[in-house]
């Protein structure tokens, strides 16, 4: 029941934690980049916090309700509005029947998403509704949101005025220069100490050529270890090559000289070496980074990067709304 | 070479990695997928999911449920209950997969990409001849497809199968495109280390190409039988064979693949047992080739 005016550069649906369960068949994950926001959209509105929302990429849609409801708009500041007034985010509003809810291009962040209470309810595949474009499965007919489809949405019961409190809101920084946590390995010895120290003191630039399947990254070249040079041929011959395997959801993968972040729709499975991996709990920040936009890596303990997953769960709850 | 303990390394803050070896074996693999099959079996506490590969095997696991540390000292245990895997048989699919091989499709993507990223790049099937020391891509042809090839895994894009042929004198090696090349079309088969895949849509791509199959392997559109309950045609333990075929013949399947009258050759009945497997191995001269 919002019917889609403009579809905005690329808005999916997207729901959390998404397609859990078939990367031995390599379907992945999908679901929302910055899930920290998307979940508390879905909060705001009285939305189970993982249910299905619009996830909105640097230029978000136009949208006219066709029944009284209530959303929410959260993530990137993308200037939302309502019949041209502008509205709050991180804030549940009513809006009418025949309204229309228009979003602009991103001034901060990248990435809006919008909850509506009841939550968006296109068909499951897989057991969840997130949008796949390269398989094209998911979200409507596979694909991003296009104009004149009526996107479904089940009956809830949001209440407006609800508020985010200003602490529990994920920092969205705004000169563009991004710390983004990763934890070592799987495969971080076949690179070398300097390869290591190069890695985690460089300011790397996120490529115009990144999508939701992989962030590139452009920055220096990286030195190996022996590992990397005397082995098998069933490697393959490049010092990146490894014999196939899985790899993880936040990968830093090696292909040839250039690192590719395997973020959400990325590929399960592959033939490089991932030496370091993004946790889940900094997933958010690189949603919210534009191409263009630097990103410097901090390394951090396994414990601590599930400690830092669990303390965003728990600013996605009601505990957060004043 | 296979790994005295299975070695553990973490993948953020909810993946395992496990690899038991760095080698291209069936009876890693069989240890993978088993060691696989028993952690879901056994419902170990955490585990979300498994990705076998050839000779690892990535975990997700849930981390309010189970600490990294101990996650590892129970897979290590389970491991080491499995023991020696070469007992054991499975149930095995033999897909016969019509291809052309030196196809004009491949030939053309690989134009594009010497005209637009690297013009210094040799011809692929030509590369693959000379790096593994055969006589020509006739041979290369010949050796390629006299195996039988083992669906190790599912991954990378939704029904994606990594292969390796069961015949060792079969076993070649390839580097991986650098940089990746940009469109490979679908059907493509392609080689990169010692795995062979088949490409399911049309994308960008980084092993070398040398022939293209009008089978499936992936139908959005469901039109064939096999794809009316799943969208991929593959699972791990299938066999596939592929039968040199003409531009001609290529077409004609396309043709019964598109209006949905094409029948699949898929043989059902037999098992692979790794004991026997290999014992004929063993008994193989490794250095004569097709």
């Amino acid at each position: 029941m919002l019917e889609v005016i403009k579809p905005g550069l690329e808005t999916s649906i997207q729901d959390y934690p998404g397609r859990i369960g078939y990367l031995n068949l390599g379907f992945p994950w999908s679901s929302a980049m910055d899930s920290w926001s998307l979940r508390l959209a879905n909060i705001l509105v009285g939305n189970d916090a993982g249910a299905a929302g619009l996830e909105c990429q640097f230029i978000g849609p136009s949208l006219k309700v066709q029944r009284d409801t209530v959303i929410a708009v959260t993530g990137a500041d993308m200037q939302a509005k309502i019949d041209g007034a502008e509205i709050p985010m991180w804030e549940s509003i009513a809006i009418g029947a025949g309204q229309v809810l228009e979003m602009a291009f991103a001034k901060t962040g990248a990435r809006g998403y919008i909850a509506v209470a009841g939550g968006i309810s296109s068909p499951e595949f897989l057991g969840s509704r997130s949008t796949f474009h390269k398989a094209g499965v998911g979200g409507m007919g596979g694909h991003a949101i296009q104009k004149d489809q009526v996107v479904p949405v089940a009956q809830g019961d949001g209440r407006p005025g609800r508020k985010v409190k200003e602490s529990a809101r994920p920092p969205i920084v705004t000169d563009k220069q991004w710390t983004v946590d990763v934890v070592r390995g799987p495969n971080d010895d076949w690179v070398d100490d300097a390869g290591h120290e190069r890695f985690l003191s460089t300011q790397w630039k996120l490529s115009a050529k990144s999508d939701r399947s992989g962030f590139r990254l452009e920055g220096p070249d990286w030195t190996f270890n022996e590992k990397a040079y005397d082995k098998l041929p069933e490697h393959g011959s490049d010092p990146a090559n490894i014999l196939d395997q899985g790899y993880p959801v936040g990968a830093i993968n090696l292909a040839g000289q250039t690192p590719i972040i395997l973020v959400n729709d990325g590929p399960s499975m592959g033939g490089f070496i991932n030496p370091y991996t993004v946790p889940q709990c900094a997933f958010w920040k690189l949603g919210q980074a534009k191409p263009g936009e630097l990103l410097s890596f901090e390394a951090i303990s396994v414990d601590d990067a599930q400690q830092k997953a669990r303390d965003i769960t728990a600013l996605c709850s009601e505990d957060s709304i004043e | 070479m296979i790994y005295a303990e299975p070695k553990c390394s973490p993948g953020g803050d909810r993946f395992m990695l496990i690899e038991f070896g760095d080698e291209l074996t069936l009876a890693l693999n069989f240890f993978s997928q088993g060691l696989a099959r028993a952690m879901i079996e056994q419902k170990i506490k955490g585990v979300v999911e498994t990705s076998p590969c050839f000779s690892s095997l990535s975990v997700h696991y849930e981390p309010d449920e189970v600490h990294y540390d101990d996650l590892r000292k129970e897979i290590l245990a389970l491991a080491n209950s499995l023991g020696e895997a070469d007992d054991v048989e499975v149930e095995s699919r033999l897909l016969y997969f019509p291809a052309v091989y030196l196809d004009p499709w491949t030939t053309a993507a690989m134009k594009e990409y010497r005209e637009k990223i690297n013009p210094e790049k040799e011809p692929d099937p030509e590369f693959i001849a000379q790096l593994n020391n055969l006589d020509d891509v006739e041979q290369f042809v010949r050796v390629h497809s006299g195996s039988e090839y083992w669906c190790a895994a599912l991954g990378f894009w939704p029904g994606t199968p990594f292969l390796m042929p069961l015949d060792p004198r079969c076993q070649l090696t390839a580097p991986k495109y650098n940089p990746p090349r940009t469109f490979t079309p679908r059907g493509t088969i392609g080689m990169g280390g010692g795995s062979t895949a088949i490409y399911p849509v049309d994308g960008p791509g980084g092993y070398q190409i040398f022939a293209r199959t009008p089978i499936p392997i992936w139908d959005a559109k469901q039109r064939l039988p096999q794809f009316e309950s799943q969208l991929w045609l593959l699972q791990p333990t299938d066999r596939i064979k592929f039968i040199p075929c003409s531009v001609e013949e290529f077409n004609e399947i396309e043709r019964k693949v598109e209006e949905g009258s094409f029948v699949m050759n898929i043989i059902d009945y037999q098992k692979v047992s790794l004991q026997r497997h290999q014992a004929w191995v063993e008994q193989l001269d490794l250095n004569a080739r097709f």
